[in-house]
């Protein structure tokens, strides 16, 4: 399934590409390289030996096997983040052909069907790159950490049995709680924006993942115990008031999680809360 | 959290922002609605009787040409906001205020994106661009449409014409087309400003509607979204219709010929015949009606349509 090619001519492409690939042919990767934090970068061209079902992790792990550009230049073994390999852990978020998505899931037949033809790779570009394709998004779980995106039940004795939840709640958390914190909805953001400053952390704007996973919480009949503090948070410097609606992170979300109804709905809860706290205090 | 966390004066301007953070930022978007975006749709529709001004007089027995019919009724808005509304120079301040407070706060919101849409070519990244960049066209428009045509500011103005209330029509043509007869070249590079400009404000209020609503949390589901998106959208093309047609009325007929209207118009009221002030020198040239001596003031009335 191809997740992130989200408009159907996009997906209709990638079928069709895949029927017309022929195995065995040679393919180009471009890699944006880099060898450490705050370092230039530098392209990098390597040619890949297609197989069946090849993904753009074993793509890399031909070109690291041989580091050899198209050049004939040896250089280092390309470096990059993943864990699961079956699109549910988001270490492996890279920009492949200028759009973000995980490698893991992408199929080579896909985006390069034809002999000769160039995949682009760099990484992300809101997260300070750690080295090559492998980023630090550290912000992105600072974020989370911001709205208190857990249920608060640690304590020193059992607190039994929870509040009961409905099925159709239950059925609107699940599609939220399906986010992997894989940062692809940063990264098409255009109000989320490189902040090397960690200072300015806190009052820089928080991301539709957070705002989600705030909602996924505030909805939670524990979890909203927390509800106030979390959409407090939200309402100051860097809160849901900073999305401009440009709604790209429901487009890029592998996960499909209804971001712009989370980023509404934590609108109106803010709405509410403000006019709350102006006639309550 | 805390280590990440350095107290900043409250004294700066980033202080002040971060304090009253989401109060400024509802304000915008209230702005935006109440009062420009109201103020819009009442200065289009008065603005686009210009063209439809003819079925408009109908009931009161006239029997006009469009742009007889277009010139008299704009006329007797104009005459009606200038004389009936009470403290309208308050309500216009307060309007400028909002505006201004708007254009502000729209600047330093703009400047906090970087827009993407070379990579994420999607419809809504590009509403997004445009939102911006119609904002920013409105500015200079506004400013140079309120400078000019309420502040008299007329060294901006190709031809000098200053727009009075008693030739309503013919100084704002006057002022697009830098003549009181044909186009000049100025005269055209200001008609396709207030192409772009009025283009610019009616999809910048359009598609602020559609954000508006998911700011407050109006719309919450992607089929609401969706819906508010289509009621949005028909209100932008029959404001975009509206802009459209209050250009149209205002370029189509010269200025000379909307003059000769006003001239009868304000005799019929017996307000005399004051010659617009500095538009006068480009009127003298083509004397087209006798005008009559005025007693009471020869001042024409200025003030807002
Ligand atoms: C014709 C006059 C104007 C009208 C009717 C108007 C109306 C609106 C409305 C209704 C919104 C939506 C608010 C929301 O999404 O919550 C908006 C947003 C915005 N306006 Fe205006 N506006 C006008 C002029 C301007 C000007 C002169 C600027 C200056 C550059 C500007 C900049 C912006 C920006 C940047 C936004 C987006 C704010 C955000 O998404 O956070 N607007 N406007
Ligand atoms: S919301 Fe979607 S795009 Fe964003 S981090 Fe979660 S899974 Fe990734
Ligand atoms: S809708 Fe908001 S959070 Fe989503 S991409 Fe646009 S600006 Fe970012
Ligand atoms: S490796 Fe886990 S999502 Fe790709």
């Amino acid at each position: 399934m191809i997740q992130t090619l989200t408009s159907t001519s996009s997906a209709a492409l990638a079928a069709s590409n895949r029927r017309i690939a022929k195995q065995g042919r040679t393919v180009q990767v471009s890699i944006k390289r880099c060898d450490g934090p705050n370092k230039p970068s530098r392209w990098e061209t390597f040619k890949v030996t297609t197989e069946r079902g090849m993904n753009v992790i074993s793509a890399l792990m031909q070109i690291a096997a041989n580091p050899t550009t198209i050049d004939g230049k040896q250089t280092t073994p390309p470096v990059w983040d993943s864990g699961c390999l079956e699109e549910v852990c988001g270490s492996c978020t890279m920009v492949i052909n200028g759009k973000v998505r995980q490698s893991c899931s992408c199929l080579l037949d896909d985006y390069v069907p034809n002999e000769g033809d160039t995949l682009t790779l760099e990484p992300m570009s809101k997260f300070p790159v750690i080295r090559d394709l492998w980023v630090d998004r550290e912000r992105l779980f600072h974020n989370l950490k911001r709205v208190k995106a857990w249920v608060p039940i640690d304590g020193t004795y059992s607190l039994g049995a929870g509040p009961r939840e409905t099925p159709a709640k239950q059925e609107t958390r699940y599609k939220l709680s399906e986010c992997m914190s894989c940062g692809c909805c940063l990264e098409a953001c255009p109000q989320f924006n490189v902040e090397e400053d960690k200072a300015q952390w806190d009052t820089s704007f928080i991301g539709a993942h957070a705002i989600s996973q705030a909602r996924l919480f505030n909805e939670h009949e524990t979890g909203k115990q927390l509800k106030d503090e979390r959409i407090d948070v939200l309402m100051g410097p860097g809160g849901v008031n900073d999305c401009g609606n440009a709604q790209n992170c429901v487009k890029v979300c592998p996960k499909h999680i209804p971001l712009t109804e989370s980023i509404a709905a934590i609108g109106r809860a803010v709405t509410i809360r403000s006019f709350v706290k102006f006639f309550k205090g | 959290m805390s280590d990440t966390t350095k107290a900043k004066p409250a004294s700066t301007p980033q202080g002040f922002f971060d304090k009253h953070y989401h109060v400024l930022r509802r304000l915008h978007s209230l702005t935006g609605i109440v009062p420009i975006g109201v103020f819009l749709i009442a200065h289009l529709t008065t603005n686009s009787s210009l063209l439809w001004g003819k079925w408009g007089l109908r009931h009161e027995g006239h029997d006009e040409t469009i742009v007889s019919g277009g010139v008299h009724y704009f006329w007797k808005e104009v005459q009606w906001i200038n004389n009936q509304i009470p403290h309208l120079l308050l309500i216009e301040i307060g309007l400028w205020l909002a505006i201004a407070f708007h254009s502000v706060l729209g600047v330093y919101y703009a400047r906090s994106g970087k827009s993407n849409t070379a990579r994420y070519a999607y419809q809504g990244n590009w509403r997004y661009r445009m939102q911006r960049l119609s904002g920013y066209v409105a500015l200079l428009y506004i400013f140079y449409h309120i400078a000019t045509l309420r502040w008299g500011w007329s060294f901006l103005v190709p031809g000098g014409a200053k727009w009075s209330a008693d030739f309503a029509a013919s100084t704002l043509a006057a002022a697009l087309r830098g003549s009181n007869e044909g186009f000049t070249a100025m005269g055209i590079a200001v008609s396709l400003f207030y192409f772009v400009g009025i283009t610019a404000s009616v999809y910048h209020f359009a598609n602020g509607l559609w954000t508006a609503a998911i700011t407050w949390g109006l719309t919450i589901s992607q089929q609401a979204q969706q819906r508010w998106g289509f009621a949005s959208f028909a209100l932008g093309v029959g404001l975009m219709g509206m802009a459209w047609a209050s250009l149209a009325g205002a370029l189509l007929t010269k200025p000379s010929e909307m003059q000769r209207i006003e001239l009868q118009l304000l005799q019929e009221k017996g307000k005399g015949g004051a010659m617009p002030g500095e538009g006068a020198a480009l009127v003298d040239a083509t004397p087209l009606v006798n005008v009559p001596s005025d007693p009471e003031g020869t001042q024409p009335a200025a003030g807002g349509s």
